[in-house]
């Protein structure tokens, strides 16, 4: 195992991380805030998939992985639905504007 | 019945259950018009709730006889895959009791509530389908596989908070799932972590793995992201945001659902998965005290000033959940297995108590408003007089609050009871001061309950309850069963012994390997 | 046959109220039936259990767990307060049906007296503390939902409220206490504790004692608490009548008596007791000087009395303060229904608006009087005797400051009891109010606790043996003759007391020529007014709980960038604490 790579790698998960949850905090525009969790996923499979690498359970890993894309694919198919349909009765994707809930 | 063919069926049952319940209530709405009002959906689902019952009692029967969890390996595709074990144990059996109670009571209440929604078909197969991943989820003794019951919990809720497709319940979907994801993935990396430092994802394995010793750093990490990943569902104080505004928006057998036995799913995972890493329970044990406290706290001062119903028994859901983290805490801190009994036994009483609570301001939503084909908030207003036309659900909906604020002769009291004696009995100074400080929190929560029960015996009924419609049989029915456990309970507190006694006696023995 | 008893004296009501509440609001004349036949039945058991009081366990289940044994010991103490329960609580059912003829929702205030009167008797029956808290709550249920009973008043509800409030704010002492005994021994048996108190430490003892005295203070609506008794007048009259006055509130004083032979060895406990004695006693006199309003001058007199039986468990008085318990629930009840018969006829509870009702309802004063002298201690009724021998007990066993304080109290007691007799019934009418007299009902209940106020006395023998060695053999009550007993009370303190409640009788009358004295103390009937700034403070805790909860509903923002924050927010905490604590 080349640790450079795995250096990389998990490099790539901290920034994956890193701009996902900025976007979180940061953005407004409900599509937005969904692309933002998918690059969180993202990054969380990259994590899963590094450590499968390190401990040498590629296979294990790979399994896993695919189970998280299915998983994460219906989450977003969903939460895009909720986004069109919120679009369609608000007509805005702002968040702003979603908080008739509170207090 | 072999006892690994028992758990395989409990486990299959609901999916089957649930596809069959589309697909024949699909091809009836497709004949009849999609508002039709006999769609036997709802029967198909309460068939299958009852054959799972059965494979539930057949389980539970095994591990009562012979003492000791059993399982089944699946999914061992090569000889470097390990597979993923499903093992029954105490707190699979509770949860999975719990969890096929009350759907089984929200099938039925739903017979009305939902009748001619459209989409009702799917109603009750997303309700299928979400009570076979809560039953999979107490059954599963591997990380990863409990993220993917989890998950499918998740994604079935988020569909049924949404509902119904009007501005506010759709906001409450999206803020649902979008802080559920993030939990979500602070679970996965949580997973992750873990793996790395085990190298395995059986939760003995990974306890034997990484041995008693005192953890590492990336095992701190690991446990702080599955606390919090779990955490956001669990709705700790301050992730529990989105909590009021799904629980407040989703029809009412949903709202109970989700209080009564989903935020207690993310907790079960929770327990889970902290009690398999080494040597840092009392670590785990101080957190899950610390936020109890401060669920207590904030669930109560902002249930205070409520003006809607459901949003007021949506934040006493934090202060409860708050009750049985101080009795896990405890578990955790200072092995203390009648903690573990206690918040278990809270666990199954909220369970009942807030269901009823929901079920029955639920039943007053859709006479008030549904009923009519309105849909708005219930206001504590409206509830004025309620008793005096619907004397049923007022004395229900009573019972539950009243039993939620721990008054004998209700099980609330001997559930917090419980939860009283394990804090004292750890001698510890800090756990005894909050246990008064629990104390002193269920005085304070009278003060949203009570007047709730004074508006209801009013004699002027508000306008809106003079004009109410009519409860049906199917909407009193889980309000009688529930109303009468909740009492008896209360006089009997070890009737359910059976089950929160193991289900700690479980938690111990994973936390003590 | 006593555990038929007792199981009769609780699960009558009980069954009592289920069938009220089952016979259907539209049938009253079948709910005042249900509710007299079985609240007269738990009355007539708990005569019959007097005589049959004994130390050993009754009944017992095994319930296990975190929850105990739940023993049931019918000892001298419990059979007589639950004998007092179930009778002057069948009193007030009989009296309910006339007093509550043509009200709405008669089956829940009847389901709620006779649970009321089952969790009373098993208040005062068990002697598991686990379930003696149960009851306790029981009991503060009951009461918070018959204070309500009218959910129309905003008064009434408030009035609910706070009693709640109030007694569960206590009730966390008792709470203590149970939790303490289980953590320290194991079990929740009381006997075993009041047989040895050294089986808890003695610094943990301390809290049980002191969390007793809160539990008591709060229940029995004692200094710092007593605010809430007032404000539960907004009660049913009979309700008034049973729980606030005859038997809920002595749920206190049965406490302190129940753990006196535990408790008294801790430092300081006694003085407690008997400084909380002392001051609700004068207070409560002072407060009930300025009321006008007829039921809050009664329940003022309550706390004052109460107050009275505090004290002499603290001078370590137990037989003074049961005899004066048991003197008091008689001519208390009797007051609060005779003033229900008056409040009824006139619509009214402002004395200021009264005024010479005696000529139009002669039964009702003639009780109404027997009553106040009882209370204003005039020999030779009830009250008489048993305020003295508190006031004996605490001559004898007590601190001088004390003694001299409570024989002010007496005096302000006949000064009050004077004003409100003659506010009410004589002098002219203060306006156009028509009275008419008690009803055959009202009677029903009214006479006997009259002809009790005149009699009880008698019983003072009987009642020694009641509580002695036999039922209660840590308590050392000596069993004596009516006679050694009142022949105490012939003495010179009783003289000098008597002189007291006459001088304060001789004020009243001569409160013109005083006018100058009550210019000087105006100070003190101002602040009695406002009860002291009690009333405040309570104000001050509950607005500041309010606005606390008001405030933090804009944590809720409802804006997803903010709840995303909530959740990094919170894994940033646990990292720290696990950061540092796992070093």
């Amino acid at each position: 195992m080349n640790l450079s790579v795995a250096t990389l790698v998990f490099v790539a998960v901290l920034g994956l991380l890193g701009v996902g949850l900025y976007a979180l905090l940061a953005t407004r525009n409900l599509i937005k805030v969904i692309v933002a969790l998918q690059i969180l996923v993202k990054g969380a499979m990259l994590a899963l998939v590094l450590a499968g690498r390190l401990r040498n359970a590629v296979q294990e890993a790979q399994s896993l992985a695919l189970t998280v894309i299915v998983a994460d694919t219906i989450v977003a198919v969903i939460g895009l639905t909720l986004a069109v349909q919120i679009r369609q009765r608000l007509g805005t994707l702002d968040i702003k504007a979603l908080t008739s809930l509170r207090r | 019945m072999r006892e690994y063919t028992a758990l395989i069926w409990l486990l299959m049952t609901p999916f089957l259950g649930a596809a069959l319940t589309y697909l024949i209530g699909r091809s009836v709405a497709r004949r009849v018009g999609d508002s039709s009002t006999v769609n036997p959906a709802r029967w198909v689902a309460l068939l299958s709730q009852l054959a799972t019952g059965v494979f539930l009692y057949f389980s539970a029967q095994a591990l009562w006889v012979s003492g000791r969890p059993f399982g089944v390996t699946i999914a061992r595709l090569a000889n470097d895959v390990n597979g993923i074990l499903l093992r029954f144990d105490g707190i699979s059996l509770l949860l999975a009791s719990v969890v096929l109670v009350l759907t089984f009571l929200v099938t039925l209440y739903s017979v009305t509530y939902m009748q001619g929604e459209v989409g009702e078909e799917k109603y009750y197969a997303l309700l299928m389908a979400m009570t076979g991943m809560m039953i999979g989820l107490g059954c599963t003794h591997d990380l990863f596989n409990l993220w993917v019951w989890f998950e499918g919990m998740a994604i079935s809720s988020y569909m049924l908070v949404a509902f119904y497709h009007q501005s506010a319940s759709l906001e409450a979907g999206i803020k649902y799932l979008v802080q559920s994801a993030v939990g979500s993935v602070f679970v996965l990396l949580g997973i992750a972590l873990i793996f790395l430092e085990a190298g395995s994802l059986n939760l003995s394995a990974i306890h034997m793995a990484l041995g008693s010793a005192s953890a590492s750093p990336v095992v701190w990490v690991a446990g702080a992201l599955l606390l919090i990943g779990f955490g956001v569902k669990t709705a700790l104080v301050p992730l529990h945001t989105w909590l009021p505004d799904a629980h407040s928006q989703a029809p009412s057998g949903i709202s109970a659902m989700l209080s009564g036995v989903v935020i207690e799913a993310g907790l079960v995972a929770m327990l889970r998965s902290l009690a398999v890493l080494p040597g840092m329970a009392e670590t785990w044990g101080y957190l899950l005290l610390g936020f109890g406290a401060l669920n207590m706290l904030v669930g109560n001062l902002m249930a205070l000033r409520q003006t809607q119903v459901k949003r007021l028994l949506a934040y006493s859901s934090l202060a409860h959940m708050g009750y049985m983290l101080i009795g896990f805490g405890a578990a955790f801190g200072f092995g203390s297995q009648a903690g573990a009994a206690g918040g278990f036994f809270h666990l199954m009483i909220h369970m009942l108590m807030k269901g009823l609570a929901f079920l029955g301001v639920g039943a007053f939503l859709y006479t008030l408003y549904v009923a009519k084909g309105k849909h708005g908030p219930l206001m504590i207003e409206d509830l004025s007089g309620a008793a005096r036309r619907y004397p049923l659900a007022a004395f229900a909906v009573s019972v539950a609050v009243l039993g939620l604020g721990g008054l004998p002769p209700l099980a609330g009291f001997m559930s917090k009871w419980q939860i009283f004696v394990a804090g004292f009995a750890t001698q510890s100074p800090w756990v005894i001061g909050l246990v008064v400080f629990a104390a002193l929190n269920s005085v304070l929560s009278l003060g949203y309950y009570a007047p709730l029960v004074n508006r209801m015996y009013r004699q002027q009924p508000s306008a809106l309850v003079l004009q109410g419609e009519k409860l049906s049989v199917w909407l009193a029915l889980p309000l009688v069963l529930m109303t009468v456990l909740v009492v008896v309970l209360g006089f009997w507190p070890t009737l359910a012994a059976g089950w929160y006694e193991t289900a700690a006696d479980s938690l111990m023995r994973l936390l003590s390997y | 046959m006593t555990l038929i008893l007792v199981a009769a004296m609780i699960l009558l009501p009980w069954a009592g109220a289920l069938f009220v509440w089952a016979a259907g609001n539209e049938r009253p004349r079948l709910q005042n039936g249900l509710a007299v036949t079985f609240s007269v039945a738990a009355g007539i058991c708990g005569l019959a259990m007097l005589p049959r009081a004994g130390a050993e366990v009754v009944l017992n289940f095994p319930v296990g767990g975190a929850f105990g044994d739940f023993t049931f010991v019918a000892d001298g103490l419990g059979v007589f307060l639950a004998a007092v329960a179930t009778v002057i609580g069948s009193l007030a059912v009989i009296f309910s049906v006339d007093y509550m003829k043509g009200e709405h929702q008669l089956g829940r205030y009847y389901a709620m007296v006779l649970f009321f009167i089952g969790a009373m008797v098993g208040l005062v029956l068990t002697s598991n503390l686990l379930l003696m808290f149960f009851f306790w709550e029981i009991t503060a249920l009951c009461s918070y939902a018959l204070i309500s009973f009218n959910n129309d008043d905003p008064k009434a509800v408030a009035g609910g409220m706070k009693a709640l409030i109030i007694t569960q704010l206590g009730g966390i002492g008792l709470l203590v206490g149970a939790l303490v005994l289980y953590a320290y021994t194991g079990s929740y048996d009381i006997q075993a504790l009041i047989a040895n108190p050294a089986i808890v430490p003695a610094g943990v003892l301390a809290w049980m004692a002191f969390g007793g005295l809160a539990a008591a203070a709060a229940k029995s609506a004692q200094f710092p608490f007593q605010t809430w008794l007032p404000d539960a007048m907004e009660a049913p009259t009979p309700i008034s009548a049973l729980i606030h006055a005859a038997t809920m509130v002595n749920a206190g004083v049965y406490l302190l008596a129940r753990f006196y032979p535990a408790f008294h060895g801790v430092p300081g406990w006694t003085t407690a007791v008997t400084l909380v004695g002392l001051v609700t006693a004068l207070l409560a006199a002072l407060m009930a000087l300025v009321a006008n309003d007829l039921k809050r001058v009664l329940a003022y007199s309550t706390v004052s009395q109460l107050g009275y039986m505090v004290y002499a468990v603290g001078v370590g008085g137990i037989y003074a303060s049961q005899f004066h318990l048991l003197s008091h629930s008689v001519f208390k009840a009797l007051l609060f229904l005779s003033a229900g018969a008056v409040i009824h006829a006139v619509g009214t509870r402002d004395m200021r608006q009264m005024g010479g009702l005696g000529k139009q309802m002669p039964l009702t004063r003639a009780v109404f009087i027997i009553g106040s002298l009882a209370l204003a201690g005039i020999p030779i009724l009830n009250g008489f005797w048993s305020k003295e021998l508190v006031l004996e007990a605490g001559l004898m066993h007590g601190p001088m400051w004390a003694y001299v304080g409570m024989l002010i109290g007496a005096g302000l007691t006949a000064f009050y009891t004077y004003r409100m007799v003659t506010m009410v019934f004589y002098g002219s009418p203060r306006s156009a109010l028509h009275g008419h007299d008690a009803g055959p009902a009202m009677r029903v209940a009214l006479i006997p606790l009259a002809f009790g106020a005149l009699t009880t006395w008698l019983l003072a023998g009987p009642f020694s043996r009641l509580l002695s060695v036999e039922s209660l053999p840590m308590h050392h009550i000596e069993p004596e003759n009516t006679w050694v007993i009142l022949e105490e009370v012939f003495s010179l303190p009783t003289l000098i007391a008597l002189l007291v409640v006459a001088l304060g009788l001789v004020c009243w009358w001569q409160r013109e020529r005083l006018a100058g004295l009550g210019q000087a103390l105006k100070g003190i009937g101002w602040a009695a007014e406002h009860s002291f700034g009690f009333e405040a403070v309570n104000r001050a805790i509950v607005g500041g709980t309010q606005k606390l909860g008001e405030a933090l509903r804009v944590t809720q923002t409802g804006w997803l960038n903010w709840n995303v924050f909530g959740i990094l927010a919170g894994l940033v905490v646990v990292l720290i604490v696990v950061i540092l604590g796992g070093r």
